[in-house]
């Protein structure tokens, strides 16, 4: 389409403005120049009516394909087969008709519109100008204009599946375009320059490329301006019925003036009156008193509070600052360099003080501190998000918390120092008995040696091997009979010392070898005993022994009863279903007190006065009564793994420790829970010990320490029984993890011996 | 059976709210109550506090809340809110007038009330007013933002110019500290320890990190309060509040003297006297009126008016005192029964004229503010150059000045005699002269900090912990020096013995080492000695020294034994005892600790003193 020049189009304005035309819209101008063209074609045959409406028709051109074939028919009848045809060629058409239009508009100046008559109006008398009609001949209707496609306005799917498009003005079948697939259509985006401005057409099923005056369209859209180009908006205003000749000279209405436009309301003046009155009487004050400050001040505290709710608590002082915030400090205070970098490095929430120590020569010299405002802030944050609570403070001394407890120096006597040394080369020494009357001791290691010896000197008199370690070494009871039982590999042996006297011997004999043996008892036992003839037998050999079933492990405790008939053994390391044994001597029959047991036992304790039995597992001590067979207490001492315990001669108190290192004792008759629990060696409790005679107790730890205890039990019930820590023995040489494996005392003094694992038995004295 | 309880209906769950809760039901946000007197609670069990959850959280009471939500003030800040809305809409839609008005009505909320119930004795309020104090002393020296009006600046300096005044008046001042945070006064008022700190008067800039919001709502409490605290002090002494401002004054930066103080009589009398001045111009002069109008011709800036000098004022307090406690001494001596008057009288005697005699001339590097305040709290009189503001009741030529407090090196230079004389007459001495003495309650020795002299170490005067290390100790150095001398004896001894290997020498030392309180085995020294021919004064020695010694060995065995009893004895201490008393411990061993590394650093610092 032609390219209207804006030149061009404010020379034409200039044109109207001079010719003083009616400003009919400057816009169809250029369209109407463009009809023009059509008319120098047609001849003279030229309607000037046709014009306006055209120019009507295209002032706001819709964006569509259709539009743009329309005015391309407007252009000329001739060429509107060529045009449909092919578009590249019409746009050559257009250039050419640009350049022609440029030579017709300087005609179209002189007959653009069709001449306006001025007339004098029969009504006012006034000029005015008058247009000839508009014919609706066929010229003027856009219908007319020739397209290829005539099928109207109707929905183009329905000639989707035919092979044509619709119909031209005769009727024929207008065959529908070939239509490439996607990739002819990517390759015509690549091809062609003009594909991306081109549009589809509906009506003849292509591909349009738009015209420079629709891309123009959209262009002033896109820039939110008036899509028409012609458009002014800074037109000059057109005065209709103002301005000079057209005053209105006859009133509208032949009404008098009415009086209130002339005369005082008196309605008003009463409400008026009203107010001032009420101002004089000072009911309204002119001007409001301006909002009062806040801070005017009484003496708010002469009359009583308000409230009877005692006020919140107030909120502690701030620490007063101490020396090290002078400006001028004594010079200690001042940081050294480490510490200046230790204190920057920290977090301010971590630092002890918020500032550090400065000295300045002189106040003057002293800098604004920067973190004020902050520390200030901090406090009201303080202030106001901290819970306000009252807190006592203990003032005391820390040494009053710690129990008064009488010195140990008035508990004498207790073991204080290393006597004797007995070693044990190979192994560790793991178990040490004294016999019944003090004077002897034996002691076993893992090697399978078990040493005899004298207490009072520390002489070796004998020394048995075994094969496998020895578990468990224990003096019967017995004072009239000498012998000793060790615990070995899955079996007890029962060994005489040497230099006994001949009756003690003769009795030992016939207890542990008799002549007769008793009979068999009603349930045969897995546990074997066999005993060496007397005639055979040599202080080498063990006079009896035991083979407890196999896999049973080694025992690693023998426990005598009191009266030295009966003992027990616990095996440890095999199976875990009976481990415990009871051995009845004088009827050489053992049989397995329970049938079934929850856990693995620990270890077995009898009862000093009463017919009962402790069992300790892992976690638990268990107290059964043998004669009738049952449960009697289960105590819980709260000890992960029970490593030790023994009882108090008294049968009333029991201590067990446990390698968590905790020792508790417990008062039979209070309790299951223990009576106290202590924590104070730094390694697992490996054995303790109840003195016979003396108030005496022991422990030993694998951190190589012995502890000493006073403990003594009151037979009044109401006095809690005291425990007084005396001594702690150090000696023993911690190899492999392990420290003292068992203490035992000395029964006839208040000497202890101790077996450790650095394979040396010691001799404690007082 | 009981009735089934429901979780979360009784107990704590129900007598605490979370922070969080009480926001959203009283919609104001938690800084009001704190100043409305409400704070957080810490509940016994946090977890039953707050419904099973442990999530860290502060509590209030229930109840408390409930009683907020009917507060005045929380109404009149709602009000607030509305109004601030309307009026943005009126600035929006450019309607002036409207806004006006809406500016003209806005709603005001008073917190006199709020006083009363958070502080409801006079007492009480003293007892808070330190935080006040700060935050006021503070804002008076910011520098007017728009975050900050200058209002809230001026009410600031206002009501902290009108405490530092009744301070002065009152002479109640008892302790200063310079530290490097500022200055640290204490005043004891109405028997209240009040502690307040003002900063160096350097520009301070709000760091982005701290919510001025916050701050701001603290100090409207704040300037509330000690209007009123202002108001019952000044009353109760008998001034008029508030003070008079003299705007002329403020304007040459007077400080502080640019108020007036009057007590409420005079200004009466005075009222009726301005009336008959009026009436009355050429009256007879009194002698008052004479030193008045001198010293408003000395005064450098000439501006003084003699009407209502207060120094004039101060000066006849300070006269009348001080022709008034001897009196109360010679009463107190004459009758045992001390009466009011006498008691409230002593403590002023003794320390609160400390300054009396003296008239100090303010260097201008010195912080003219701080040390005006210092020495008309202690009665002295204060003069400054017109560089450090207006309002110097004499000028520097002045033939009374006893004391310059000078902050700057000294220099020589060359004077005229009549300069000369001035300078003899006069003590130079750096500021720290003027805090020390005050601390020490007595004027100490001008030479020690005299012009350009090191200073001794500036101590607080609030003491530390008990037992903390104090630097003023001696005795304790002079002990350790002992021992190092004992040592080093001992070492010589070693080394004379190696070099003489007398045998009856070592049978001496051997008899002196035995040597105890027993007279025979004492006489049986003597005797090896008087063998060894050793003369009796350096046996006397040795035998002290022995005995010394011994008795020192035997007491530090008898301790290790005594430790490792005690340390036995721990073992039965239950679980919390032990952890307690390890706490304690600790805590004590760190403060040991703390002491015995500022000692051993004293200890150097001397030793290289010593050596220089």
């Amino acid at each position: 389409m032609a390219n209207p020049n804006p030149k061009k189009t404010s020379v034409k304005r200039k044109h109207t403005e001079k010719d003083d035309a009616p400003a009919v819209a400057p816009v169809t101008l250029k369209l109407s120049g463009l009809e023009m063209l059509t008319d120098d074609e047609d001849g003279d045959d030229y309607n000037p009516e046709d014009d306006t409406d055209d120019g009507e028709v295209d002032e706001f051109p819709e964006i569509d394909a259709a539009s743009d074939s329309e005015e391309d028919d407007e252009d000329g009848d001739d060429e509107d087969e060529d045009e449909s045809l092919s578009e590249d060629e019409e746009d050559e058409e257009e250039e050419e008709e640009g350049s022609t239009e440029e030579d017709s508009e300087v005609e179209s100046d002189y007959h653009i519109f069709p001449k306006a008559k001025t007339v004098i109006s029969d009504i006012t008398g006034q000029p005015k100008k008058v247009y000839p009609e508009i014919e609706p001949d066929y010229d003027s209707d856009s219908s007319t204009e020739e397209a290829t496609n005539r099928v109207g306005d109707v929905p183009m799917h329905w000639y989707d599946d035919m092979p044509h498009i619709g119909y031209d003005i005769n009727g024929k079948r207008v065959l529908r375009p070939a239509r490439g697939d996607e990739l002819d259509k990517f390759l015509a985006t690549v091809d062609d320059p003009s594909a991306w401005t081109s549009a589809f057409d509906k009506t003849s099923q292509e591909e349009k490329p738009l015209s420079s005056e629709e891309l123009d369209i959209i262009k002033r859209l896109y820039a939110g301006e008036n899509p028409d180009e012609n458009y002014d908006p800074y037109e000059p205003m057109v005065e209709w019925f103002t301005g000079k000749g057209k005053e209105e000279i006859m009133p509208l209405s032949a009404a008098p003036e009415p009086k209130r436009r002339w005369v005082r309301s008196k309605w008003e003046k009463q409400k008026i009156m009203k107010i001032v009155r009420a101002i004089r009487a000072g009911r309204i004050v002119g001007q409001k008193p301006k909002t009062t400050s806040k801070y005017e001040v009484y003496s708010i505290w002469s009359s009583e509070p308000s409230t009877s709710a005692p006020p919140a608590l107030p909120a502690p002082k701030r620490a007063l600052p101490t020396n090290a915030e002078s400006y001028n400090p004594p010079e200690e205070y001042l940081m050294t360099e480490g510490e200046r970098k230790e204190w920057e490095s920290k977090d301010a929430e971590d630092r002890e003080r918020d500032f550090m120590p400065q000295k300045f020569t002189s106040l003057r010299l002293v800098p604004a501190y920067d973190q004020f405002i902050k520390e200030r802030f901090n406090r009201q944050l303080d202030l106001y998000l901290a819970p306000r609570i009252q807190r006592t403070k203990l003032n005391i001394d820390p040494t009053s918390l710690i129990p008064k407890l009488p010195s140990p120096s008035s508990l004498r006597p207790f073991p204080n120092y290393k006597s004797l040394n007995i070693r044990h080369p190979k192994g560790r020494a793991r178990c040490v008995s004294i016999s019944p009357d003090g004077n002897w001791a034996a002691s076993g290691d893992e090697d399978g040696v078990v040493s005899l010896w004298e207490v009072n000197v520390g002489c070796e008199v004998k020394r048995w091997k075994f094969e496998g370690k020895i578990g468990s070494i224990e003096w019967a009871p017995r004072q009239d009979v000498s012998y000793f039982a060790v615990g070995v590999e899955e079996a007890i042996h029962f060994l005489i010392p040497p230099n006994v006297d001949s009756t003690t011997l003769a009795q030992t004999h016939a207890l542990l070898a008799p002549s007769a043996l008793p009979s068999a008892g009603p349930t045969p036992s897995p546990v074997k005993w066999t005993s060496t003839s007397v005639s055979s037998w040599s202080n080498d050999k063990p006079i009896l022994s035991l083979t407890l079933p196999p896999s049973s492990g080694v025992p690693t405790q023998l426990q005598w009863h009191k009266k030295g008939d009966y003992f027990a053994s616990v095996s440890t390391g095999g199976a875990t279903q009976n481990a415990v044994w009871i051995h009845q001597l004088s009827k050489r029959h053992s049989q397995a007190p329970f049938r079934k047991i929850k856990g693995a036992v620990q270890l077995v304790l009898f009862h000093p006065t009463m017919p009962h039995f402790f069992v300790a597992t892992q976690q638990y001590v268990r107290l059964y009564n043998l004669a009738e067979q049952k449960l009697i207490k289960t105590l819980m001492p709260g000890i992960r793994w029970i490593s030790c315990m023994d009882v108090h001669p008294s049968g009333d108190h029991l201590i067990v420790g446990g390698y968590d290192r905790k020792l508790c004792w417990f008062d039979l008759e209070l309790s299951e829970k223990p009576y106290k629990v202590l924590k104070y060696h730094s390694r697992a409790i490996r054995s303790l010990h109840f003195h016979p005679k003396y108030p005496l107790f022991a422990s030993a730890s694998d951190d190589g320490s012995i502890q000493i205890f006073h403990s003594r039990v009151y037979n009044d019930l109401m006095t809690d029984p005291l425990i007084v820590p005396l001594k702690i023995l150090r000696g023993h040489q911690i190899t492999d993890g392990l420290g003292v494996l068992q203490v035992k005392w000395n029964p006839k003094q208040p000497w202890l011996a101790s077996a450790g694992a650095d394979g040396t038995v010691a001799v404690w004295c007082s | 059976m009981g009735r089934l309880k429901v979780k979360g209906k009784a107990g704590a769950a129900k007598n605490f709210t979370t922070r969080s809760q009480a926001v959203k039901k009283l919609h104001w946000s938690l800084r009001f109550y704190s100043f409305l007197g409400i704070f957080p609670r810490e509940p016994r069990s946090r977890k039953k506090a707050n419904k099973g959850s442990s999530a860290p959280t502060s509590f209030y009471y229930t109840k408390d809340i409930a009683y907020l939500a009917h507060e005045p003030v929380l109404k009149k800040l709602r009000e607030h809110k509305a109004f601030a809305k309307k009026l943005s809409r009126a600035l929006g839609r450019g309607e002036w007038s409207a806004a006006k008005s809406l500016e003209d009505n806005k709603p005001v909320y008073r917190l006199d009330h709020i006083i009363k119930e958070r502080y409801p004795t006079f007492i009480d309020a003293l007892r808070d007013i330190d935080d006040a104090l700060c935050m006021i002393f503070l804002f008076a020296t910011l520098p007017s933002t728009t975050r900050l009006p200058r209002e809230i600046v001026e009410n600031c300096a206002r009501l902290a110019a009108e405490w530092q005044l009744y301070i002065m008046h009152t002479h109640s001042l008892r302790k200063v500290f310079l530290s490097i945070k500022g200055v640290y006064y204490q005043a004891e008022v109405m028997d209240q320890t009040i502690t307040w700190l003002i900063p160096y008067s350097f520009t301070q800039n709000v760091p982005p990190d701290v919510d001025l919001r916050v701050m701001l709502t603290f100090l409207e409490l704040y300037q509330t309060l000690l209007g009123f605290v202002n108001f019952k002090l000044y009353t109760d002494a008998t001034l008029v509040y508030p003070p008079p401002l003299d705007a002329k004054k403020d304007d040459t930066a007077a400080g502080v003297g640019a108020f007036s103080l009057q007590t409420a009589e005079v200004q009466v009398k005075k009222a009726a006297e301005k009336i008959k001045s009026v009436a009355v111009d050429g009256r007879t002069v009194t002698g008052k009126d004479v030193r008045q109008t001198i010293k408003s011709i000395t005064a450098a800036s000439g501006e003084q008016e003699s009407g209502d000098s207060e120094m004039a004022e101060l000066e006849e307090n300070v006269e009348e005192e001080e022709a008034f406690v001897p009196q109360t001494s010679h009463t107190q001596v004459a009758s045992d029964l001390p009466t009011l008057q006498t008691l409230s009288s002593l403590p002023t005697s003794s320390t609160s004229n400390l300054f009396a005699p003296y008239t100090f001339w303010i260097s201008r590097e010195v912080p003219r503010s701080v040390f005006e305040f210092l020495i008309r709290s202690f009665g002295g009189r204060v003069g400054w150059p017109a560089s450090s503001g207006s309002g110097s009741p004499f000028d520097e030529s002045d033939e009374n000045i006893t004391h310059v407090i000078i902050d700057r090196p000294s220099v020589q230079k060359e004077e005229t005699p009549a300069q000369r004389d001035l300078r003899l007459r006069r003590k130079f001495v750096q500021p720290q002269w003027v805090v020390d003495s005050i601390n020490a309650s007595k004027i100490l020795l001008e030479d020690t900090y005299a012009q350009g002299k090191s200073l001794p170490p500036h101590l607080s005067p609030f003491g530390e912990y008990n037992g903390a290390y104090d630097p003023t100790a001696e005795a304790e150095a002079g002990d350790d020096v002992d021992m190092s001398d004992v040592e080093e004896e001992e070492a010589e001894e070693a080394a004379s013995d190696d070099e003489e290997t007398e045998p009856s020498k070592d049978n001496v030392e051997a008899a002196l080492a035995s040597v105890t309180e027993d007279p025979a085995t004492l006489r049986a020294a003597e005797l090896a000695a008087e063998a060894a021919g050793m003369d009796y004064g350096t046996f006397e020695a040795k035998v002290k020294k022995a005995s010394k010694k011994s008795s020192a060995k035997s007491s530090k065995s008898s301790k290790t034994v005594e430790d490792a009893e005690k340390d036995m004895n721990k073992m039965l201490m239950s679980n919390k005892q032990r952890k307690l008393y390890e706490k304690m411990k600790y805590s004590q061993q760190k403060q040991a600790a703390e002491n015995d590394k500022l000692e051993s650093r004293r200890r150097k610092l001397q030793k290289d003193k010593a050596t220089q």
